[in-house]
């Protein structure tokens, strides 16, 4: 597992001033894989996301841990250093890929200016306009759709569709999309889904992406880290999070508040309360007052992330006692 | 006499370009104490249609009735009583509440201008309206600014705002696609609770099958492509089995919760229109058309039949061949899955 782990994250703090967004997480990202962060607004996952690219926003700032890219620290990184590697490795898709265009300049031109700018990957720019071609080839555009056109000519889908392919560019090895399929239709959806199984499978791609949907990591993931209030509570393969018997109240609690086409209505349920403000937080384990589960020692102290096996983590007293030993030695088993 | 109907509603946004239809010819009867869903994507006019009942916008062609009656020949003491009786939960909570004023001042104002309760039992109301959206009582939370609330907060406080008038139909638009995903099943129980304890009507626009098809169970759906309604029936109908392209692609094409459900292969046809999800609507023929994965010549030059009035009791859509429609997206799954 740490062998070919590409991105790994140490007890990793991110605060706003005093208030913690991303609280001691620790995950790793295997090469290859497609990661999915999850949860609620608030709970972390975009501001973890941006700390794997060293694009923490001021005021926030790393508290504690760190984040390693091929084990060297992006803390340690030189600016310098960290462009190039935004540049060539990491690329992202943020989440306003709708206002992340020049609106006064065609979609070619800006192309041209990224090629412009690194030479190292395009000594001909003739050879990186032409992998464009292909990238948009991938995310089901052509060309003349695309190469004038000013990016108020173009639909939502369209300039997500476009946002990824740019990312693409310089073929970077990791592509980090904040909620890739938010704010898009159903059909548009499922093309932006479509578009990111192939982009794995065809250029091998490490994908790590962050959504607030269920249903999108059911879709794509691979391996998901769920978190809430700051903390990470789970992480596992799909299977572990949405199948296995030692999960977490609240990803099972999620996960049944999703109202679905399929799933049988009366068993839906919604979770009691809201989501704590960070600021504010309760004592313990920061689910406990919402927690059907929920024991003494739950409002007393934070539960530890005890890691199985497989390397199913959870975080969770009532669950790691009840089933923690049993379910690790079925894993064993296995 | 239905409580509310639309007939043959048509209408015009002009744009720097072009006059864009959003509404074409569109008719729907809500009765009293039923649920109607409005489903489509994003620009199908779904909102239009809402906003043109509330009496928001004065639709270019055709009649918004209230119990019969053209609302916008309504006047006096009788347009005041529709306006009251038709009330909207926006979509927004976060900009449906005026930021300036307090909580026990959202409700009061309504219940003062309309002369709901008499003056001095304003406050013992507004605390009820609060008890009834499952909001806090207390004088601290009555003296809150919306910017104190939470996100769920809001949107009971805009349902509770909406009771106050004593409706009989609620126009109610995504109320929960703003929210988180742990807030919105609690908040399609209060709206339909509400519903059952004071024989509301409601006009339900949303995107999301999933969240239609848990809210509107047992009532009706229409569902709505470039403003023209596509298909028609009741909503379990319309989901196991869709009679109109669109329909049946939304279906097929929603990503589900469950990843044994989530990685079967969608079906061609679903590949296909998703990738014409940028074709415009035609002008001649069936609006579908140009998007449809199953279309044949005669779609491209007569138009299907839009529906009138009396097709309302059965399942209906405006498909040429319904029969190229494959068995129903939903029901496979679940056979798949077995």
């Amino acid at each position: 597992m740490a062998e070919d782990s590409l991105i790994e994250v140490r007890d990793l703090t991110v605060g706003f001033g005093p208030v913690l967004a991303v609280e001691n997480v620790s995950l790793s990202i295997g090469q290859g894989n497609v990661y999915s962060l999850v949860g609620e607004s608030g709970c972390g996952k975009s501001t973890l996301a941006y700390s794997l690219l060293g694009l923490v926003p001021p005021p926030g700032r790393i508290v504690s841990g760190e984040v390693r890219f091929r084990g060297q620290d992006l803390a340690r990184m030189s600016y310098k250093e960290l462009r190039r590697m935004r540049a060539q490795h990491i690329a992202v898709v943020f989440q306003a890929a709708m206002s992340a265009f020049n609106p006064v300049i065609t979609i070619g031109a800006q192309v041209e200016h990224i090629l412009e700018a690194h030479p190292e990957v395009y000594p001909s720019r003739q050879e990186g306009r032409k992998h464009f071609e292909e990238l948009l080839q991938l995310v089901r555009l052509r060309p003349e759709q695309v190469w004038q056109t000013f990016e108020s000519r173009l639909s939502g889908g369209m300039k997500q569709r476009v946002a990824i392919a740019i990312a693409l560019l310089l073929k970077p090895e990791v592509l980090v999309l904040d909620e890739p399929t938010t704010a898009l239709d159903v059909l548009s959806q499922r093309l932006v889904i479509d578009i990111i199984r192939d982009l794995h499978e065809t250029l091998d791609t490490t994908v790590v992406f962050v959504t607030h949907d269920l249903a999108v990591v059911a879709e794509l993931a691979q391996r998901v880290a769920v978190m809430y209030a700051g903390r990470l509570v789970e992480s596992g393969t799909v299977e572990e999070i949405f199948f296995d018997e030692r999960r977490h109240p609240y990803v099972k609690a999620l996960i049944s508040a999703m109202p679905s086409v399929t799933a049988d209505p009366a068993s839906l349920r919604s979770i009691p309360g809201q989501v704590p403000d960070l600021s504010d937080l309760p004592p313990g384990c920061r689910f406990a007052p919402r927690c059907g589960l929920a024991q003494p020692i739950c409002s007393e102290t934070e539960p530890e992330l005890k890691v199985g096996a497989s390397g199913h983590a959870v975080s969770c007293h009532v669950v790691n006692s009840e089933l923690g030993g049993k379910a690790a030695s079925e894993l064993a088993e296995r | 006499m239905s409580l509310l109907n639309v007939e043959h509603v048509s209408h015009r946004y002009q744009t720097a370009r072009d006059d864009r239809p959003v509404l074409q010819d569109v008719s729907v009867d809500i009765e009293a104490g039923q649920t109607l869903a409005v489903v489509g994507e994003s620009g199908c006019g779904k909102t239009t249609l809402g906003r043109a009942i509330v009496g928001l916008m004065q639709p270019s062609a055709g009649t918004v009735n209230f119990e019969g009656a053209d609302i916008w020949k309504l006047r006096g003491s009788q347009y005041r009583e529709y306006r009251q009786s038709v009330q909207l939960v926006h979509q927004d909570p976060y900009g449906a509440l005026n930021p300036g004023i307090t909580v026990d001042e959202t409700l009061a104002g309504g219940l003062r201008y309309h002369r709901i309760v008499p003056r001095r039992e304003t406050h013992d109301e507004v605390r009820r309206l609060l008890g009834l959206a499952g909001l806090d009582t207390s004088q601290a939370f009555l003296e809150r600014y919306p910017h104190q609330l939470s996100g769920g907060q809001r949107q009971r406080l805009v349902i509770a705002r909406a009771m106050a008038l004593r409706p009989s139909l609620l126009v109610a638009d995504e109320p929960v696609s703003m929210l988180d995903v742990s807030m919105r099943i609690s908040i399609l129980d209060l709206l339909k609770s509400l519903g059952q304890s004071h024989g509301l009507a409601y006009l339900f626009i949303s995107h999301d099958f999933g969240v239609v098809r848990y809210f509107a169970a047992g009532g009706r759906i229409i569902v709505m492509f470039f403003g023209v309604v596509v298909e028609s029936g009741p909503v379990e109908e319309v989901i196991a089995r869709p009679q109109h392209p669109y329909t049946y692609l939304l279906l097929d094409a929603i990503p589900e919760p469950d990843p044994r459900r989530a990685r079967r292969r969608r079906s061609e046809a679903t590949r296909i229109a998703a990738e014409r999800v940028e074709a415009y609507p035609a002008d001649t023929g069936c609006v579908f058309a140009n998007r449809c994965p199953f279309v044949r010549d005669r779609c491209r030059t007569d138009r299907p039949p839009s529906l009138t009035g009396d097709a309302a009791d059965g399942h209906w859509s405006a498909c040429w061949y319904p029969e190229e429609i494959p068995a129903a997206a939903v029901r496979a799954v679940d056979e798949e899955v077995v």
